[in-house]
Parts: C-alpha cells; sequence; structure tokens
C-alpha cells in the first residue's frame, strides 16, 4: 500500500501564491469592487442619516447659531402634535390609494401589452413616457390638467355637460388628493408594468390553453392561473411601491404644496415644511427620523425577499 | 514616463482652472431679482456698470423670490453665505440673529446714512438700533385696477367703499365673461397673508398688537374674514390663485383688480406683451376703505440689502461695500428702481425723480403704507403658514370664518411665546 506523503510545505510554493486560498483572494476582491457603492452610500445616505438622527435630539432653529442639547424633547413635541399624526394619516391614506393604484392598473396594462395585436411594439415603448419624463414635469402637466380655469379635465366635463362652472378640483382636500394619487399612479404604472410584463412571458400559455379547454373564463384564468404565477412578482411590487411611495416629495410638492391647507401633506412634505417653512431644523429631524422608522418593515421585508431569493 | 508626464499635465491644468474659478469673481451677490425674467437684464445692466466703474467682478446668484428664504437659511447653515444678499423686507427679523450679518452703521458711520436714505426707507433695514439692510428700492402693497376690464363693465369710477367694491366686482363677473373680478390670493401662504392683512386693516381689525399680544379674535377680524369668504362665494374672487396667477390675469384683461407693490408695471408690461403699451391700462388706486371718510390702508413694502462677512465685520473699501455704495449711489438710484417701477431709497434720488407720474401716483393712491405687522416678528414664517392656513381653511369652506379666527388665534398665541420683534 502506497503511503500518501502529506507533507505540503515540502513542495516548492510560488512566492505570489495566495495562502488564503482562491475563496480569499475572491472575498478581497469583492470588497474592493463593493467600496465605491459603500463609500458613495456612506457619503450620500448614511452620514445625512446620522446627523438627522443626532439632530433630532437637538434644538435648531433659524435664530440659533449652535443647536442645544434637549434629549428626547422633540419627540415629545410631536406625541403631542396633531398636525405630525395628520401627516402620518395622510401618508398612509396617500400610499395604501397609490400602490393598490398602480398594481390595479399595472397589472391591466401588462396584461393588455401581453396580447398578440399590431403596433404593440410602439405601445409598449410609449408606455414607457412617463417614467422617461421628469417627475416635476408631470407634476406640472398633471396641474394643467386639473387647472380651474383653464385646466383640461374642466374643459372636457363642460363640453360634455356634466358640470356648470369650472371646478376647482385642487382646491378640495378630496380633489388635491385625487390629483396627487393619480399623478404618482401614471408614474408608476410603466415600472409595474414591466415588472409584471416580465412575470407573464415565463407563464406557462399551455396550462391558460388547458385551462380555456375546461372552461376557464378570462377571470377564473387570472384568479386560478395568473396571479398565482405572478404571486412572488406582486410580493416585490407591492414592497417596492409602498417604499417608493412612502419616500414621495416632488410631484406632491410641485402639484399641491402640501394643501389646500395641510389636506396633501405628508410625512415627507411635512420634515421639508418644517425645515424650510419653520426653520426648526431639530423638529424636522425628528419627524423625519420617524419617517425612516415607517419605512424600515417594508424595507425589511424586501431585503428578506431579495436574500431568500425570492 | 509618458503617463507620468500626462498626470502631471493634467492636474497643471485642474489646478490652473481650478484658481481661475477660484479668482472668477471679487463678490457674490445673491438676488431674486436677477431670477425674474422680466427684471434679470436690469440687474445684469448694474453688474456690467459696477465692473466698469470699480474694476470689480460680481458672481451673481439668482433664485427664486419664493426660494431665496431656505437657500440663505442653508448656506448659512454651510457656512457659504454669499457677501451680499437681497431680502424682501419682512424676511430680514428672521435672519437678524445670523451672526456674519454685518451691521452697516459699523462701515458707513450711522450720520452717513441718516442723511443719505430716506427715513421709512433706512428703517426697514434697521432691527433694534442696527442697521443690518440697506434699502434697496421701496414702495408700498396696495390695489391696482385695469382700466380696459373696468370700462367693459361698466365701471366709471373707481370704488371708494367695500360696498362699492363689492358692486364693481359683480359688474366685472357679469359683464366680462370668465374673468376673476378680485384677484385675491387664495394660495401661497405668504400672499394670502397681506390680503388678509389687508382686509383686517380695512374692517378695523389687528393679528399681532405692538407689544405682541395676539388681537386677532375680534369682530373685526370676522368680519374680514367673512366678507373674503362671501367674495370667493360669490364667484367674485376665485380659489387657486398666487401673486403670479393675479398678475398674469390682470395683464391678460381677465380680472379687474389685485394687491400689490409698484413693481407690478413691470410684470404686466412682461405678461401682457404689451410692453409700455400696456402703461395706459394700469391704474393705481386707494384700497376700498369700510365707510366713506376712513382713511386707506397699505403695507410697507421693499427690498434691501444685507451683507454678510467673516464675524459681522466689514469695512467700506471691501469689494462687497465698494458694491453698496455703489447701488445707492444717485447714478444707479435714479434708474434701476425707476425700471423696476418703484420708489428709490436715498433723498437725493428720491428728489430727482419726484416727477415721475406713475410713481406720484402710487404714492397719492396709497398713501402712508403700515409697517407689515407679521413680519417684524423674528417667526414670522411659523406666523405667516399659520394665517395662511387658518384664512384659506375658511376661503375653501372647510371651517366657518369664526372657528378659523378663534383656531389662528389660539395657534398664533402659542407661535409668539419665543417670538422677538425687531423695532
Amino acid at each position: 500500500m502506497a503511503v500518501i506523503e502529506n507533507n505540503v510545505g515540502a513542495y516548492p510554493v510560488s512566492p505570489h501564491a495566495n495562502r488564503g486560498g482562491l475563496k480569499a483572494g475572491q472575498n478581497r476582491i469583492g470588497l474592493l469592487l463593493l467600496l465605491p457603492a459603500a463609500v458613495a452610500f456612506a457619503a450620500v445616505i448614511l452620514y445625512p442619516f446620522l446627523s438627522a438622527l443626532g439632530l433630532s435630539l437637538f434644538e435648531y432653529t433659524v435664530e440659533m447659531m449652535e443647536p442645544r442639547f434637549i434629549g428626547f424633547e422633540n419627540f415629545y413635541k410631536i406625541a403631542s402634535d396633531p398636525d405630525v399624526w395628520a401627516a402620518f394619516w395622510t401618508t398612509a391614506i396617500y400610499v395604501v390609494l397609490t400602490t393598490t393604484g398602480t398594481l390595479v392598473a399595472g397589472l391591466g396594462w401588462a396584461l393588455i401589452m401581453n396580447q398578440q395585436f399590431a403596433g404593440r411594439a410602439v405601445l409598449r415603448s410609449l408606455s414607457l413616457l412617463p417614467w422617461v419624463l421628469p417627475s416635476t414635469v408631470s407634476a406640472f402637466i398633471w396641474g394643467w390638467i386639473f387647472n380651474s380655469r383653464y385646466g383640461v379635465l374642466n374643459a372636457l366635463l363642460m363640453e360634455l355637460g356634466l358640470i356648470d362652472y369650472p371646478q376647482a378640483w385642487l382646491s378640495t382636500p378630496e380633489g388635491a388628493m385625487l390629483a396627487v394619487v393619480l399623478t404618482k399612479i401614471w408614474l408608476s404604472i410603466p415600472l409595474f408594468m414591466s415588472f409584471f410584463l416580465a412575470g407573464l412571458q415565463n407563464l406557462d400559455k399551455e396550462q391558460i390553453d388547458a385551462a380555456r379547454v375546461d372552461g376557464a373564463g378570462n377571470w377564473a384564468v387570472l384568479r386560478d392561473h395568473i396571479l398565482p404565477h405572478l404571486r412572488p412578482v406582486l410580493m416585490i411590487v407591492v414592497v417596492l411601491g409602498v417604499i417608493g411611495n412612502l419616500q414621495q416629495f416632488d410631484t406632491i410638492y410641485a402639484l399641491t404644496g402640501g394643501g389646500p391647507v395641510r389636506a396633501t401633506t405628508v410625512l415627507s412634505v411635512e420634515v421639508y415644511r418644517r425645515a424650510f417653512e419653520q426653520w426648526d431644523i431639530g423638529f424636522a429631524s425628528a419627524v423625519g427620523v420617524l419617517w425612516v422608522a415607517a419605512l424600515l418593515p417594508p424595507a425589511f421585508l424586501y431585503l428578506r425577499m431579495l436574500v431568500k431569493g425570492n | 514616463m509618458n503617463t507620468f508626464t500626462r498626470l502631471i499635465g493634467t492636474a497643471a491644468v485642474a489646478l490652473a482652472l481650478g484658481s481661475g474659478a477660484a479668482k472668477a469673481a471679487d463678490l457674490s451677490f445673491m438676488s431674486f431679482t436677477y431670477a425674474e425674467e422680466a427684471n434679470k437684464a436690469i440687474v445684469q445692466g448694474v453688474l456690467d456698470n459696477f465692473q466698469k466703474a470699480e474694476k470689480l467682478t460680481v458672481e451673481p446668484l439668482g433664485f427664486a423670490w419664493g426660494d431665496m428664504q431656505k437657500n440663505i437659511f442653508l448656506r448659512a447653515r454651510s457656512k457659504t453665505l454669499p457677501d451680499v444678499a437681497q431680502l424682501s423686507e419682512r424676511w430680514l427679523p428672521t435672519f437678524a440673529s445670523l451672526d456674519n450679518l454685518v451691521d452697516l452703521n459699523t462701515v458707513y458711520g450711522k450720520d452717513k446714512l441718516q442723511a443719505a436714505f430716506a427715513p421709512d426707507a433706512l428703517a426697514m433695514g434697521n432691527i433694534n438700533g442696527k442697521q443690518l439692510a440697506l434699502p434697496l428700492l421701496s414702495g408700498s402693497i396696495g390695489m391696482v385696477a385695469n382700466k380696459e376690464v373696468l370700462a367693459k363693465a361698466g365701471i366709471n369710477d373707481v370704488p371708494k367703499t367695500v360696498d362699492d367694491f363689492k358692486k364693481a366686482l359683480i359688474s366685472v363677473r357679469d359683464k366680462v365673461p370668465n374673468s376673476v373680478p378680485y384677484s385675491m390670493a387664495t394660495k401661497n401662504n405668504g400672499s394670502i397673508l397681506i390680503d388678509f392683512m389687508v382686509w383686517n386693516w380695512v374692517h378695523g381689525g389687528r393679528i399681532i398688537d405692538d407689544a405682541g399680544k395676539v388681537v386677532v379674535d375680534s369682530q373685526q377680524s370676522r368680519d374680514a374674514l367673512g366678507f373674503m369668504v362671501g367674495l370667493l362665494k360669490d364667484r367674485l374672487a376665485a380659489p387657486e390663485i398666487d401673486r403670479p396667477d393675479s398678475r398674469r390675469l390682470l395683464a391678460q384683461g381677465a380680472s379687474a383688480f389685485y394687491l400689490d407693490a409698484p413693481q407690478t408695471r413691470t410684470f404686466l408690461r412682461d405678461f401682457s406683451g404689451k410692453g409700455q403699451a400696456f402703461d395706459a391700462n394700469v391704474l393705481p388706486m386707494p384700497t376700498p376703505v369700510l365707510k366713506a371718510g376712513d382713511k386707506s390702508v397699505s403695507v410697507q413694502w421693499g427690498h434691501l440689502l444685507v451683507q454678510f462677512a467673516a464675524a459681522g465685520k466689514a469695512k467700506a473699501d471691501d469689494p462687497a461695500d465698494k458694491f453698496l455704495t455703489y447701488i445707492i449711489s444717485d447714478k444707479v438710484q435714479t434708474d434701476l428702481p425707476l425700471k423696476m417701477s418703484a420708489l428709490p431709497v436715498t433723498k437725493s434720488a428720491r428728489a430727482a425723480v419726484a416727477d415721475d407720474a406713475y410713481l406720484k401716483n402710487w404714492s397719492a393712491a396709497t398713501g402712508d403704507a403700515r409697517r407689515n405687522e407679521v413680519g417684524i416678528w423674528s417667526n414670522a414664517a411659523d406666523l405667516t403658514n399659520i394665517i395662511g392656513e387658518e384664512v384659506q381653511g375658511a376661503l375653501l369652506g372647510q371651517k366657518s370664518a369664526d372657528d378659523a379666527i378663534k383656531s389662528m388665534q389660539a395657534r398664533l398665541t402659542t407661535s409668539m411665546e419665543k417670538a422677538k420683534k425687531s423695532e
């Protein structure tokens, strides 16, 4: 029986050889590749967030040259401030309406775009238009549509004889909320549609054909075959939608400025108003910290899905 | 070696360009007038002439009026303030505590400034004895009418009382289709404040008294807000109107009246597309009074210039101070304010332009302007938001005028607990 010599050290090894093995080298390269993103993340997100976290414990108004430490006083003030709670409630309404609306519209549009018809490629490309436009431009377009004096919506409704006088849509809480929700839905449809379309293209057509042969109607096909197939996509899309809508600021601020009165003042607008209209950086930071806290559960859910490979 | 040489060369060029950029201007000037299309060329002309006269260059930083306060605030926090900035007179108390704001009495001497400036103009930049700003141009916010629209509505005399005013508005509504008879501000808290303050004064009310006590919970203020709500209900005013909308509506013959500063003429020339030919339609008029014999009201208005320097210390021969000296010289003061349809601020320039018909009419129509009773407080921004929100709530029917006034009183009182007055 041959004896296998196990004395590896006795063999000549190149002085450049990686003693940690191939995996350690890969790890180092991986870390190196990660470095630019990590630096950018630290500079653009982590540092500002930590600064805001620190400032939330300070009083820092326009009259003060230096911030003054006050512990959790800003958070106590928030607890008794009805305007901040109203902003949380408004945010919840906005997020639920926009996410649900985009989900339904995005799925519906994806189902249409998944059919074979002439001009489909052109329509698919045009569907991406809202995504390409800068969001503030979209907000101004919708502002023009809803404008009480020269808006397209009033002109159309008056032409149809449905209203006698132009309506000030953006001057009622419901109208303003509807406007900001519709704008966001319009902006988000391309993204949602792309996700759903990708999912639909993996759907086994034979399965659908078999269901139809068995007498399944459109609704049954959607409920029993398409939606179960799209379930992982739906989960991701809902979580991403919630996160995106919780962060929304530009379209709302450009369209209504958070008004009328405070009807569309979501958390992002509340933070902006406290910081740049009332010049209270400490309080604004505290609201911002709570806003981030509201973002954490869906973000955690999303990361968990990613890690689990869903 | 080649690569190394190239690297060195690139670095040298970058350094040269960088130092060039750093030396690009001798001072920076942040201005909202510079950001206005109608006025940009006028300001640029002043900067070019200053460069010729003093061999000093100015870097203009234009920001929209609505973004100015935010930008100054952020630059103060990041220690990147400009050398000179233009402010609305009502913003000064908010920034008075910045420690790099220069007390210009220490640069030019109090007596010299008092000798040069009209007292009403100089007072706008004075806070607690410190001259924290020099006036750039001045005037008042009063009522403006479009003569052409009045003629279409068959109105021959400008309305003098509130009742006459309402009758005139009804005529405009009924005879000028698709018009907004009075372009009252119903959007943007800063604009709503002015309209409410004026109508509150007309009805004999006050918002905050001289001692800082909130006194808006009065029958007069309820009447004023009730009057404004009534205008909207009767379609004599319209929702979604901010000051720029008012200017456009008046310029396009779609509105008869609105409140603005004398600068309105420059905006109306631009927005009407008719230039100076539109001047014939611009009619400054006294704000209607509650009953015949009452004194008409208007709000003091002006633009200021502030200087920022390390620790608030500056000398008259600093580039920024040479710029300020230039801008208040007769050469500029007899030209720039007139081009912007406003009153100059120095005594000599006012004497030189005393015959300007438009400004004469404006002063005669608006009379003695009252100081903005909200803008003099350090928490003016917060007060403005509260008043704007409550007035808008009542105008849009979300609450009664009575509830809005009560809520305004309570919220303003809380806000005033930490307020400082500027005198």
